[in-house]
């Protein structure tokens, strides 16, 4: 028997499951750790889910605690396994819309962000999904330049592990 | 346009696939108990509770019922329990109230000041409880050279054999080496449990501080 929140909960994470995915793609790096951080986060958005209170969009609301999930409270295993099946699969392009060349830069830029610390991680995911600055600064608990400066800096990064 | 932003359209425009969880599934993880850093924190920070009022206890125990049955020291063993017990109050509070502050909805930065505060309380705790230790084993000597019998009859013996020096001296190495080894074992168990458990976590604290400088 389930509750109706137990439902409504359900049915909210269901629907918005993938800003949950696109966070464990980018934390975790084999399909065993990526469905170990999904069910991390849906305990802690479902333990979280009484103090939600409407006010904020569920994604909104979910994005944070998913975010302060991968950083703070998941505990990563060291087993790495099929690492680059589970990367080539995500990593798929629309062969219509893509050439090689695009293709391939843009899979070296997801190779590269993979090689960020986990902040900066966070950072790139935010900037990714169109957060501004005061939220990204807000969600990190940092001031607003300071974000700003450290995207610079990230961009910078993100450069010299391309082209090094 | 920088490599960011290139990254940005592409991720805008090629929404990635992943496998969808279905309902079933979802209810299925509403059950599985959580392996966050936060639980295991709360697990052992528990443990180390209970370990350290049975030890208080058992000492309490020991000093009353063996050695120094007398009420002359009563002076002594009943501040020290009552402090004993004071002290796993207050961090049991301390850390309570702390751990209630743990919110996984506040930002990454306050939510990592909160979780090493409550860690630090219980190991605040466990070092006021080695001081505790240390202090009562040098009280529990000093009674013992006043009042047990069978010390009195050892002192009395290395007297008249004229090495004195030489009992008082042994008696207080082995106490020390004795007391040396438990602080050693307790500082290496922290290390290792919450090297192993907080490792990363601090490593991220140390990156956001350095990013709000």
């Amino acid at each position: 028997m389930s509750s109706s929140i137990e439902r409504s909960f359900v049915q909210q994470l269901q629907e918005n499951q993938n800003l949950i995915h696109k966070i464990c793609r980018l934390y975790t790096n084999n399909e065993d750790a990526h469905k170990d951080l999904f069910q991390e986060i849906t305990i802690q958005l479902w333990k979280a889910f009484p103090q939600f209170r409407g006010e904020a969009k569920f994604t909104t609301w979910a994005y944070r605690v998913a975010l302060n999930t991968a950083i703070t409270l998941y505990r990563k295993k060291t087993r790495t396994i099929n690492t680059i099946e589970f990367d080539s699969k995500l990593h798929r392009f629309n062969q219509d819309e893509y050439n090689y060349e695009e293709e391939e830069h843009i899979k070296l830029l997801y190779q590269a962000v993979q090689q960020l610390n986990d902040i900066e991680k966070a950072l790139v995911f935010m900037y990714l999904e169109d957060k501004d600055y005061t939220e990204i600064a807000q969600t990190l608990g940092i001031s607003e330049v300071n974000a700003r400066v450290k995207m610079n800096r990230i961009k910078g990064k993100l450069k010299t592990i391309i082209n090094p | 346009m920088d490599e960011l932003d290139k990254l940005k359209n592409h991720w805008k425009q090629n929404e990635p696939s992943f496998p969808q969880v279905s309902e079933k599934e979802i209810y299925g993880m509403l059950h599985k108990k959580s392996s966050s850093i936060v639980k295991w924190i709360l697990v052992i920070s528990i443990l180390e509770f209970l370990l350290q009022v049975s030890l208080t206890v058992l000492l309490k125990d020991n000093t009353n019922t063996q050695s120094f049955n007398t009420p002359s020291i009563d002076y002594l063993t009943l501040p020290m329990t009552l402090i004993g017990y004071g002290i796993i109050l207050y961090f049991v509070y301390v850390f309570y109230i702390r751990y209630k502050k743990i919110t996984v909805t506040d930002n990454v930065k306050n939510l990592m000041q909160s979780i090493l505060k409550t860690r630090k309380a219980v190991s605040t705790y466990i070092y006021v409880n080695l001081a505790y230790v240390v202090v009562s084993a040098i009280v529990i000597v000093f009674v013992m050279f006043k009042t047990d019998s069978r010390v009195l009859e050892a002192v009395h013996k290395s007297q008249e054999h004229g090495n004195a020096l030489a009992f008082y001296l042994t008696a207080f190495l082995f106490i020390f080496v004795l007391v040396g080894i438990f602080i050693l074992l307790v500082w290496l168990f922290y290390k290792l449990i919450y090297g192993f458990l907080l490792r990363r976590l601090h490593k991220n604290y140390e990156e956001l501080k350095k990013l709000d400088f």
